[in-house]
């Protein structure tokens, strides 16, 4: 009987102990969401913030800034949010979730078509004679907003109807036109000049859209957590905008 | 309650591809479920093995698989698009997912309408001039419209709601492919989208009830019919 | 109608082995319930495949194992008349009678369904479908069924096991009547000798997978005599009979027979046990039971431990059973003359 309770004392001290260190780890760690085409910049970033400020960690959530926009809405834990689009940035400030007087434009880019087909596609009217066009959805996806947009001005939505492939997030329509399951996908020039395969076949003409912007903001949570602050005033700074413009993003 | 155009094509579009997926499915499903209940070779396990393994397979994987064989580099695709035959990303292919998911449901309904036929009936039709396949389509094929309209319409409430392997293999393209459940997940990817999935989702659910209330009454007319 | 039968067949551990030769119109197969009749007739039907063997009927190969040859069911135009009558429940009566017909071709159609209709008397049933029949007529129609497909043998598989006794003794006639009509030989399987008395003429015996033996449905019932509870079932065709005081008196040989329960008119079928005989040497006068009758003993046979005592009254026979001591006792032998004593109450109305 002794010799079991004091197994039990053992239990309850490592365990103690193990939480203790646990929590500082948990007290440090960040949660991102943060738009699609920002995966590989934001990943550089992060691992270069986090090798000079060593109690930070992060937690990183990628995906159509519609989605996002509703998760956080929905309660998903993030301290910071990075839209595609003003539209979904605004979408949490009239709800009142993000600290809307810090908001700040991160970064700028350029829509474009790019694909693997062979046949000629030099602007928007030379998509009629394609089969097969992915963008994102333009329920919850910037870039197929601004791809729909484009379309629309462009006269061209009725007659592209049955070849649009959804995609969720521009990455997916990327990969579409990587596989070549597409001829062609709407992304953006740093999702493009990631592609193997496909290749840029035009840049969508600036006055067909609105331009693609990238709001970023602390959530009300964020707002609050010292470290979430921190790495705000950095992603504003030098080194991160080094690395924007090395991924292709304009950052005016 | 509100349903855009592209709502209602999506309705459409789920109907067709219901409705394509099960009269294709009928004559192989029947076909396979005559071969299990009435013949015995080597080999039958596997082949039980391989029909029911859609029902425990996740969607996606089987949607999967069918992209692999179909697609540019599967050797099925490549045979496609020598005859000139899209395949991938059209509605044929959501029509091929539904009807490869809903497979094991219509063989499984049509082999139990199947088993319940005294083996003796049979035995009498040949006994009295009749080849095996004529026996075939007068007598195993009327007895088993029973366990053939159940399993249609099994078939049928199973399409109207794949997701996983449509959208693989198909893709979410309104108008061609974009059937109801995918609809259904554009509008959930986007916060704003809320009323308007619940519209169609009362579709849905309309559209799953009328199925199963027209299947028990032809189930019973049936019945009736044959006591006369 | 000539069968050449040489068939081997394994089923687990039951093996039947049958090898024989009979000709005739009307043929019967008996044997207890797994005595393996059942997979005699599937094997002679080509439901069910021999291991090894032949198989002729009237000089037409129907299997060989030897020389390749298995001719399919529909091939072979053998009809079955099932135990269950098997009648297709989608189709009604006109569709299930005409079902072999159809597939009959037009050189072998000899029969005219209406003619079938009438002797079956299935006029009033044919628009009807199949599932509210009662036995009786469903066995009708799946006998019209088969013949109607013109076979070249009919196959009756115990097909009035399945029914009660007035409605089995009803059948019987039809299917008596039809084979004659038409000129249809069958196979006859049951385990009753009754049957096998009033409808073959020939019976082979099964046991155990092997055929036992060929006989009369007479020398059957006289081996089985004292197997059977019933011992041997005298068989009696009675007609017209004359009421006295509550009695059916039925003329019989050069006298009458007195039954309790007859039919006013027409003709009836009875049977009376063998053991319902009893035998004494000299005419008792005075005796309870309304039957007396003078016989001459014409033979004797062994059964079991019994004596079988075949008794002829004019040109009537009948055959009693007694015990080998009782016999000896009465001095019983061939052209002695016995009085049988039989109640009224022991004749047993089939039909």
């Amino acid at each position: 009987m002794k010799n079991a309770q004091k197994s039990m004392q053992r239990i309850i001290v490592a365990l103690f102990a193990f939480m203790m260190t646990a929590l500082p780890a948990m007290a440090g760690q960040l949660n991102i969401s943060a738009a699609a085409s920002l995966k590989e910049s934001i990943n550089e970033m992060t691992e270069k913030y986090a090798a000079t400020h060593p109690g930070t960690t992060f937690a990183k959530n990628f995906g159509a800034s519609g989605a996002l926009a509703g998760q956080i809405e929905n309660g998903a834990p993030a301290d910071l949010f990075i839209s595609a689009s003003t539209e979904w940035m605004d979408y949490l400030g009239k709800k009142n979730l993000i600290d809307a007087a810090g908001q700040k434009n991160f970064a700028y880019n350029l829509l474009v078509f790019a694909g693997t087909t062979s046949k000629t596609v030099k602007g928007m009217n030379d998509l009629t004679r394609l089969d097969k066009i992915a963008i994102g959805s333009p329920k919850s996806v910037p870039a197929g907003e601004y791809a729909m947009e484009a379309m629309k001005k462009s006269g061209l939505d009725q007659k592209l109807t049955g070849k649009l492939v959804m995609g969720k997030d521009v990455r997916e329509c990327l990969t579409y036109a990587e596989m070549g399951e597409v001829e062609g996908s709407f992304v953006y020039r740093t999702d493009a000049l990631q592609a193997k395969k496909a290749k840029i076949l035009f840049t969508v003409p600036a006055d067909l859209y609105s331009r693609v912007t990238y709001p970023m903001a602390l959530t009300t949570t964020g707002a609050k957590n010292d470290d979430a602050k921190a790495f705000f005033t950095w992603l504003q700074g030098g080194e991160a905008k080094n690395i924007l413009k090395k991924y292709g993003f304009e950052l005016k | 309650m509100n349903l855009s155009p592209q709502d209602i094509t999506a309705i459409g579009l789920s109907m067709k591809i219901a409705i394509s997926a099960t009269l294709l499915s009928l004559p192989f499903g029947f076909a396979t479920a005559w071969i299990m209940v009435f013949r015995n070779f080597r080999g039958k396990l596997l082949l039980e093995v391989l029909v029911n393994l859609p029902l425990t397979l996740p969607p996606v994987v089987i949607g999967y698989f069918l992209l692999l064989l179909f697609g540019r580099h599967g050797w099925g695709g490549a045979a496609l698009r020598a005859a000139g035959v899209e395949f991938i990303f059209t509605w044929k292919a959501a029509v091929v997912a539904s009807a490869t998911v809903g497979f094991p449901l219509l063989v499984r309904s049509i082999r139990l309408g199947m088993e319940s036929i005294d083996r003796q009936l049979l035995q009498a039709s040949r006994s009295l001039g009749a080849t095996w396949y004529d026996t075939l389509a007068t007598v195993v094929l009327p007895l088993s419209f029973r366990g053939m309209i159940a399993g249609s319409s099994l078939m049928f409430a199973r399409s109207l709601g794949e997701f996983g392997a449509t959208i693989i293999v198909a893709g979410n393209i309104p108008g061609l492919t974009q059937t109801i459940p995918l609809a259904i997940y554009d509008y959930a990817s986007s916060p704003t989208g809320t009323s308007m999935a619940l519209a169609l989702c009362a579709v849905s659910v309309t559209l799953s009830i009328v199925i199963l209330l027209l299947h028990e009454v032809i189930g019973r007319k049936l019945e009736n019919g044959r006591g006369a | 109608m000539k069968l050449n039968i040489n068939l081997e067949k394994k089923l687990g551990s039951f093996s039947l082995q049958v090898k024989t030769s009979v000709s005739g119109e009307r043929i019967g197969i008996f044997g207890a319930s797994g005595s393996g009749k059942s997979t005699l007739v599937h094997l002679i039907a080509g439901l069910m495949q021999p291991d090894a063997g032949e198989l002729y009927l009237d000089d037409t190969c129907l299997y060989s194992r030897r020389k390749g040859i298995n001719l399919t069911p529909e091939q072979r135009r053998i009809a079955i008349v099932f135990q269950q009558a098997m009648l297709f429940p989608h189709l009604g009566v006109k569709a299930n009678l005409l079902y072999g017909y159809k597939r009959c071709k037009p050189q072998h159609r000899k029969i005219d369904p209406e003619a079938l209709i009438e002797i079956l008397n299935l006029r009033h049933l044919l628009l009807r479908g199949v599932s509210n029949l009662s036995g009786g007529e469903k066995q009708r129609v799946a006998l019209g069924r088969a013949v109607l497909a013109n076979p070249r043998l009919l196959i009756m598989d115990e097909p009035l096991s399945a029914l009660d006794d007035s409605l089995r003794y009803q059948i019987i006639p039809y299917l008596r009547s039809v084979s004659e009509e038409f000129g249809i030989p069958y196979l006859f399987i049951s385990h009753s000798i009754t049957e096998m008395q009033l409808m073959t003429d020939q019976v082979l015996v099964i046991e155990n997978g092997n055929l036992s033996g060929v006989s009369t449905p007479d020398e059957l019932a006289r081996t089985n005599m004292s197997q059977n509870p019933k011992g041997y079932l005298n068989l009696l065709r009675l007609t017209d009979p004359v009421m006295l005081e509550g009695l059916f008196h039925y003329p019989w040989g050069t006298g009458t027979l007195i039954v309790s329960y007859g039919k006013e008119e027409g003709e009836s079928l009875f049977e009376l046990s063998s053991r319902d005989i009893i035998l004494f040497k000299k005419n008792p006068e005075a005796i309870s039971a309304r039957n007396l009758i003078e016989c001459r003993v014409a033979e004797i046979f062994d059964s079991g431990g019994r004596k079988g005592v075949v008794l002829e009254a004019g040109n009537q026979k009948l055959v009693a059973e007694i015990v080998r001591t009782a016999a000896e006792e009465l001095e019983i032998s061939p052209g002695a003359t016995v009085f049988a004593a039989v109640k009224a109450t022991s004749f047993r109305r089939l039909g």
